[in-house]
């Protein structure tokens, strides 16, 4: 629970207190830390555009937003990201499960760990790589820096990091 | 009756809440009967008018009209799901229902052959849910807002058919700030 505390208590220094989960292993203890969180609003959603479109009413309702997923999500979610939350330049943070980075076991996650951070990139998304439990510091800092720069920004969190997370 | 007709109808009802409107020829059109503040005009993302309106009635306590189409909703069918779980009373999801892509040019939707968005949203959980006729939209819109305990979906069944519009000459800043100074957040303008 060490990791996920850290990055829930960073996020919430950043300012977040708005959360959206679709689930992934590794976001299990988050899903579960902040379902028994009353200071701020969490929820499950089917799919990530959906949450994009959320997390877009929750900043127009002066909320500042997370939604959680795995990289795959990101996929799933390019045109909303780029049409919705960059045309009207909403802060959104991104906390990603990094899946098919090494410590994988599930071969096929490979294919998309191969292109996330192409993709972020092409989409001008500032990133934070966090790869070892000091990165999870700068959490805080990089989700201000949404709001200032009135961006989504994105948080990669590697396998490794995440999985023994007990 | 068209949506034309419909969005003129319920025009004092949309004035004095806080509107999400789809994409496209549902933007234009209500920017052109009566442009407010308060309306929300999308300019890409279809499909996420009713996910937009739950996050912001999520977070705070104004009413909340998510302005839908039956294409945008069987695009994001899912919303459905969400809102019947998650939905606070002060959101009503409002899905002009059509029975055509009416933006790109009229196309049949799955609504006019065998897709009844009425029992999926009632198989989603969402318990408040009508289906209605253009005429009875207006009356049912404010019985839904009156109503301080449940969030609504209301089906309003209409015809196709567009007017000759312009697209919203607002850019995209200009409707966030003046939507979100409506709300009380934005201080500087």
């Amino acid at each position: 629970m060490k990791i996920s505390k850290k990055i829930i208590d960073n996020l919430k220094k950043g300012g977040v207190d708005f959360y959206l989960s679709v689930p992934c292993k590794l976001l299990a203890n988050i899903i579960d830390i902040l379902e028994k969180d009353k200071e701020v609003y969490y929820s499950a959603v089917p799919r990530e555009e959906e949450g994009m479109g959320i997390c877009a009413g929750a900043y127009l309702g002066n909320k500042f937003p997370c939604i959680m997923m795995q990289n795959t999500g990101i996929g799933n979610s390019v045109n909303a990201i780029v049409s919705l939350l960059q045309l009207y330049q909403m802060p959104v943070v991104f906390l990603i499960s990094y899946r098919g980075t090494p410590g994988e076991p599930v071969g096929a996650q490979g294919g998309m760990a191969k292109i996330t951070e192409d993709i972020l990139q092409t989409l001008r998304i500032p990133l934070l790589h966090c790869t070892s439990e000091n990165d999870l510091e700068k959490i805080s800092t990089f989700s201000k820096h949404a709001k200032v720069v009135e961006s989504p920004v994105a948080i990669l969190c590697d396998f490794n990091l995440m999985k023994d997370d007990k | 009756m068209n949506r034309f007709d419909l969005l003129n109808k319920i025009q004092n009802i949309l004035k004095d809440n806080l509107v999400i409107c789809n994409i496209g020829l549902p933007s234009q059109e209500l920017y052109k009967i009566n442009d407010q503040p308060n309306f929300f005009y999308m300019l890409g993302s279809m499909g996420l008018s009713s996910s937009i309106g739950l996050g912001l009635s999520l977070s705070q306590n104004k009413h909340v009209i998510s302005i839908d189409g039956d294409g945008s909703v069987l695009m994001n069918m899912n919303t459905l799901a969400t809102i019947g779980n998650r939905a606070p009373s002060n959101y009503t999801l409002l899905v002009i229902d059509n029975g055509s892509y009416g933006s790109t040019g009229d196309q049949r939707t799955f609504t006019d052959e065998n897709t009844s968005l009425k029992d999926v949203a009632l198989g989603a959980g969402c318990k408040k849910v009508i289906e209605c006729s253009g005429e009875e939209t207006l009356n049912e819109l404010s019985k839904a807002i009156e109503d301080k305990n449940n969030s609504y979906v209301i089906i309003s069944k209409i015809n196709s058919g567009n007017v000759k519009i312009d697209p919203i000459p607002l850019n995209p800043i200009t409707i966030r700030d003046r939507f979100r100074k409506f709300i009380g957040i934005v201080k500087y303008l």
